[in-house]
């Protein structure tokens, strides 16, 4: 036996053997349904824009386990969206605040927001049934930003 | 032949010696500097282990550039920046993945600094050094990496806002705050701290 | 006293005003109680702090502590490299492809390994575009939420470029 060809069968077979992995890399099926918010914390009982309602009570209970310190949330705007595998959406939540999900697979979803257009952050998060993620900062005027992502779906 | 005994050479002589190769003058220079560097380190990171793994990383660094130490500064500030480096890529690195404390994202939102009541009682006045240290010791321990950071940079190694802000890739608004931050949380729980001991 | 004042007093202190602001800034301790006693304050904790690092010690001794440091000095200094054989193509052939081989195993480990995954940066990771700026996270298993804070000035330019300028 010529000892000197099995190095090269063997790799010839494991190129073959690669290639039909490649090929046979399917995504995983299913969608994703979520809702993006943005919302406003401040210490002011009341939001001097009428159109703000307070955040509903769940979202209430999470931001109070946050480490947050304001006392009052209210809700800016709320928009729903589904995604399917590799999708990509983007959301306006106010003139200038917008997010961009895409959907990864495996419950993964990429979020990335934007101020007047420009990015601001990107987070790659694992996101299941009931999870929420919020990305937030200070605002002027002791107050804070927050863009929440839900998933109900 | 008997080693030469480096006990009494002085530093610049020592690096000089290194450079050719001698690595007893090197070892030499590490038995000076070592708790120093070890401290800095540690001071830094707040773990022992990490703290002794990145002063010896910074050791070999130190040994590997010696021919870039051009004797600007002496060469334990220059060892120390070579640690200080590296520690701020560790933070970096661990920072990458890290879930952060509840405290660490209130050190960072709402501004809690600004409203703190001014202290009038000095709360280290009367300690003795060693008590002393054990207080700054566990009040250092509850900063966050960020702010214990800006204070190391500013108090130990006395650099400048700018020079911190350079060194830690952030604006010198930011440094200020941070530094105010630390110094005034600092006080709070040193303040703590004494009234514990003083229940006992 | 707002803000900025108080970190004016702390620049003060630091020797970090200009000499015009210095003067302003000691006049005013002068005739501001509470300014006088925020700055009594910051000095305070500047005293206590001072000679801190001198009383650390490395917890090792001087022989096992520089074992480590020689081992990896001696590790990364250049070995002598062998003489290079004559040259034979069939030999040269068959040394690349026991290496080739690994290399297509480790890419079919790897494509096994991440089927199903498509694209995307790793999990649990933030980047951040603005510059002077820091994410810091939070995780609460119990209730299945993720916080995400970005650590900028909330009074400088980059808040303005966030979505909290739409709020009223």
């Amino acid at each position: 036996m010529n000892y000197r060809v099995i190095p090269v069968g063997l790799l010839a077979g494991l190129f073959f053997l690669s290639a039909w992995l490649v090929s046979a890399q399917s995504a995983s099926a299913g969608d994703v349904k979520l809702e993006a918010y943005l919302i406003w914390g401040t210490d002011d009982a009341k939001s001097p824009d009428p159109k703000h309602k307070p955040v509903d009570a769940e979202l209430q209970e999470k931001l109070k386990n946050l480490p947050l310190k304001w006392k009052h949330y209210f809700e800016v705007n709320r928009k729903s969206l589904k995604l399917i595998d590799s999708d990509t959406k983007k959301v306006t939540l106010s003139d200038k605040c917008e997010v961009e999900i895409k959907y990864t697979g495996k419950s993964t979803v990429e979020v990335s927001l934007f101020g007047k257009g420009e990015p601001v952050v990107k987070r790659t998060q694992s996101l299941s049934k009931g999870e929420t993620l919020f990305l937030g900062g200070n605002a002027p005027n002791s107050t804070a930003w927050l863009v929440v992502i839900k998933r109900v779906e | 032949m008997a080693d030469k005994d480096y006990s009494s050479t002085d530093d610049q002589a020592l690096v000089g010696a290194a450079r050719q190769g001698d690595t007893r003058a090197f070892e030499e220079l590490v038995a000076r500097h070592r708790d120093k560097i070890y401290a800095r380190a540690f001071s830094m990171l707040r773990n022992e282990q990490e703290a002794i793994d990145l002063s010896q990383e910074a050791w070999v660094k130190g040994w590997q550039r010696l021919n870039q130490f051009q004797g600007e500064s002496s060469f334990g500030t220059w060892m120390t920046r070579i640690v200080i480096n590296l520690c701020l890529d560790e933070l970096r690195r661990q920072k990458r993945q890290r879930t952060d404390s509840m405290e660490a994202i209130e050190e960072e939102s709402g501004g809690v600094e600004r409203q703190m009541p001014i202290l009038e009682v000095n709360p280290t006045a009367g300690l003795e050094r060693t008590e002393l240290r054990q207080r700054i010791d566990r009040a250092m321990s509850q900063l966050s990496h960020e702010h214990r950071t800006v204070l190391v940079l500013h108090e130990f190694e006395e650099m400048e806002y700018k020079q911190i802000a350079k060194t830690m890739e952030c604006s010198i608004g930011t440094v200020m705050s941070r530094l105010f931050y630390a110094r005034r949380k600092l006080a709070a729980l040193l303040t703590d701290l004494k009234k514990e001991s003083s229940k006992q | 006293m707002n803000y900025e004042a108080q970190l004016k007093l702390q620049s003060f202190l630091d020797g970090e005003l200009p000499e015009n602001d210095a003067r302003e800034v000691a006049a005013w301790i002068a005739r501001d109680k509470q300014a006088a006693g925020l700055l009594a304050e910051l000095r305070h904790t500047r005293e206590a702090v001072t000679g801190y690092e001198e009383g650390i010690r490395l917890p090792e001794s001087r022989e096992f502590y520089w074992s480590k440091i020689q081992r990896e000095i001696d590790r990364a200094r250049p070995a002598t490299a062998p003489a290079a054989p004559a040259f034979s193509l069939w030999a040269y052939l068959r040394r690349l492809a026991v290496p080739a081989t690994a290399l297509a195993l480790i890419a079919i480990a790897g494509l096994v390994a991440n089927r199903g995954v498509h694209g995307g940066g790793a999990v649990g990771v933030t980047e951040i575009s603005v510059s002077d700026t820091e994410a810091l996270t939070y995780r609460d298993f119990s209730a299945d939420t993720t916080l995400v804070w970005l650590s900028y000035p909330a009074d400088n330019e980059v808040a303005q470029n966030t979505p909290s300028d739409t709020l009223p």
